[in-house]
């Protein structure tokens, strides 16, 4: 065998094994920049075509996009990272169809992440879809598909009260009471992933709206 | 950014979404060192000073990764990390406390093989958890696993002058009781959701 | 594949046996009880087990063969932490890939693709085998222990979608009237797998001993 099994003096040992460390750190150095610039790209493209996506399933007729994001109570264009973030879809002619907004909220197992839609001239929500969650399989996962509980955001009413604020905040109800436009019917079985839905759009909607409603004339402009 | 209260997450990661009965976080010592109570706290309580000690140490790194722009160093740096931290805490213990030292002696250098020290790291990372929420998170996820060890310890002691099929000793048997005691820890889910 | 100077070429059979070991009687999870933490946790779905034991794989088959390339370097007083080193390269390159293929994949692992480091089957593998090994023969290894792991994953995976969701691969196998057992999509019905496939490896070895010896004594 080599040197290795040999006794040696202890400088070069370490030099030895400083050398060895350095080169083999500097092979898988390269390896994992060379990785990183080689799929930087690819990665932008899939987040941005999930949210692309998102975006068209919940207002349909979508021609073009716009990104805004929300710094210190104020609206800006574009996307900003740790900060609230919200999106403009217009149609063919170039008229403001609604926003969409992300919102979150602790469920039955874990966070929930959901995003939806809010229409201007409906003064309601009209789509909701869960990006992110870890409810019970069968159970707390019906938020997702249940298409009667869907239904509740065909038009759930927001109008705005004198602050700005949805005059009615939406509220989910036990199964089968729903009365309100601004009420939530429950799925049975799925209560607590059910009620976690109707807080994430109540916070949101108190603070996003006002904000959205302050800045619509420049939003339809879609500047 | 991540608006959990510190309450919130010290439940959620000790009972809730319990490391070892839940994320399966650290099975491997979670089998390995859970056949009896004084192995099991002992083991216990050199995991939760490890990952507190290094989750302090992730989260300083990661705010230099991040002001550098350099995020893909993460998963090597963090366990470089691991490895020191495992070899500080073992120096520390040993120089102020010998007693201790004597007691934690062999499970300290295990430690460094239990992915709930890196997996700790992570998640902190992943959730976006400021310095506050990260130090409850380490030490409710970390008291958690000690939770689960002990728990399995004391069952195993009952356990062991009974009659057992041939089939179902050893790990068959720790996995048996570990879903068990999953399912009553399930019986937690749903605490502060309201 | 590089020439090693010093060691006769491995025969085919040598190569096989490398090969063969790893995916049954050796097999990382159900023989040998390695690498548990991801068996439980992303073994609810087959498409999950499938992309975490294809990601394994990988790490594996790379991280043996380069432990293998540098084996006569590394002095032994830092081999562990070269180790690392390496299999923490690979699996920031994997990381970097899978989102780079499928956002919803990488969502659904989660922070589980960067816990592969403390994987104990590979630095396991790479400290008893790749270090000894030339460069070939450790790739096989590498092969044969990650597609034992594969198989490890996948049968446990099978069980809990079919029972747990009634479906394949998100195909419905039983109809609409199937109540699925969501109980083994949960963490207890991982444990309750994983134990279940341990006893019915335990059972079949001994009774494969229970045999030899019967044949033994009609021998003798």
């Amino acid at each position: 065998m080599s040197a290795a099994n040999l006794p040696q003096p202890a400088a070069s040992d370490s030099v030895r094994m400083i050398r060895l460390m350095g080169s083999v750190s500097l092979i898988c150095g390269l390896l994992i920049v060379g990785t990183h610039i080689g799929t930087m790209e690819p990665i932008r493209r899939n987040q941005e075509f999930i949210t692309k996506e998102t975006v068209s399933a919940l207002l349909p007729g979508v021609d073009k996009q716009a990104v805004y994001s929300l710094v210190n109570g104020d609206l800006q264009p574009g996307a900003q990272p740790n900060v609230p973030v919200l999106y403009a879809g217009f149609d063919k002619q170039g008229a403001l169809i609604g926003v969409v907004i992300e919102t979150s909220e602790r469920g039955y197992a874990d966070t929930i992440k959901a995003m939806y839609a809010y229409s201007p001239d409906l003064q309601a929500i009209t789509g909701f879809q869960v990006m992110e969650l870890k409810e019970t399989p069968g159970l707390g996962d019906k938020i997702t598909k249940d298409p009667a509980f869907l239904d509740n955001f065909k038009k759930l009413d927001v109008t705005a009260g004198p602050d700005g604020k949805p005059a009615h905040p939406v509220v989910t109800v036990k199964h089968g009471t729903k009365k309100n436009p601004w009420e939530v019917d429950a799925i049975s079985g799925a209560t607590i992933s059910s009620r976690a839905v109707g807080r994430m759009l109540a916070k949101s909607t108190a603070t996003m709206l006002p904000l959205v409603r302050k800045n619509l004339d420049r939003i339809r402009k879609g500047n | 950014m991540n608006t959990q209260s510190l309450g919130h997450i010290f439940i959620d990661s000790l009972l809730i979404n319990n490391f070892v009965l839940s994320v399966f976080l650290g099975i491997c010592p979670f089998i390995g060192c859970s056949n009896k109570l004084s192995t099991a706290w002992r083991m216990g309580v050199s995991v939760i000073f490890v990952i507190t000690v290094s989750s302090v140490l992730a989260f300083g790194t990661n705010l230099m990764l991040v002001a550098l722009g350099a995020e893909y160093l993460r998963i090597i740096t963090y366990i470089v990390i691991i490895a020191s931290t495992v070899q500080l805490v073992e120096m520390f213990i040993k120089k102020t406390s010998p007693a201790l030292f004597r007691a934690l002696g062999i499970y300290l250098p295990l430690i460094t093989t239990n992915c709930a020290v890196l997996g700790v790291a992570l998640f902190q990372t992943a959730r976006e958890y400021n310095f506050a929420q990260s130090l409850v998170f380490a030490i409710a996820s970390s008291a958690g696993f000690a939770l689960a060890l002990i728990l399995m310890s004391i069952i195993r002691e009952r356990l062991e002058l009974s009659d057992i099929p041939d089939t179902a000793r050893g790990t068959a048997l720790v996995l048996m009781l570990a879903g068990t005691l999953s399912l009553a820890f399930m019986g937690f889910a749903g605490m502060g959701a309201g | 594949m590089p020439h090693d100077h010093g060691q006769p070429a491995p025969s085919p059979a040598e190569n096989m046996e490398a090969f063969l070991d790893g995916l049954w009687k050796q097999n990382p999870v159900f023989v040998q009880v390695l690498g548990t933490c991801p068996t439980l946790a992303i073994t609810n779905s087959v498409s999950n087990a499938v992309a975490m034991g294809l990601a394994t794989l990988f790490v594996l088959v790379c991280s043996n063969a380069l432990v293998s390339a540098v084996r006569k370097l590394v002095p032994k007083q830092v081999r562990i932490a070269t180790y690392i080193l390496i299999i923490a390269t690979f699996v920031t390159i994997v990381d970097y890939l899978i989102k780079a293929i499928s956002v919803a994949v990488y969502k659904a692992l989660g922070p589980f693709i960067a816990l592969i480091v403390v994987n104990c089957i590979i630095l396991g593998r790479a400290e008893a085998y790749a270090s000894k090994n030339p460069v070939g023969k450790s790739i096989l290894d590498g092969l044969g222990m990650g597609i034992g792991f594969f198989i490890a994953l996948f049968s446990l995976g099978s069980v809990r979608e079919i029972l747990g969701a009634g479906t394949f691969l998100g195909f419905p196998l039983f109809g609409p009237n199937y109540q699925p057992w969501v109980l083994f999509l949960l963490p207890p019905g991982g444990f309750f797998t994983l134990a279940i496939w341990l006893m019915v490896f335990a059972a079949w070895k001994d009774r494969k001993k229970r045999r030899e010896v019967k044949t033994m004594a009609e021998a003798a």
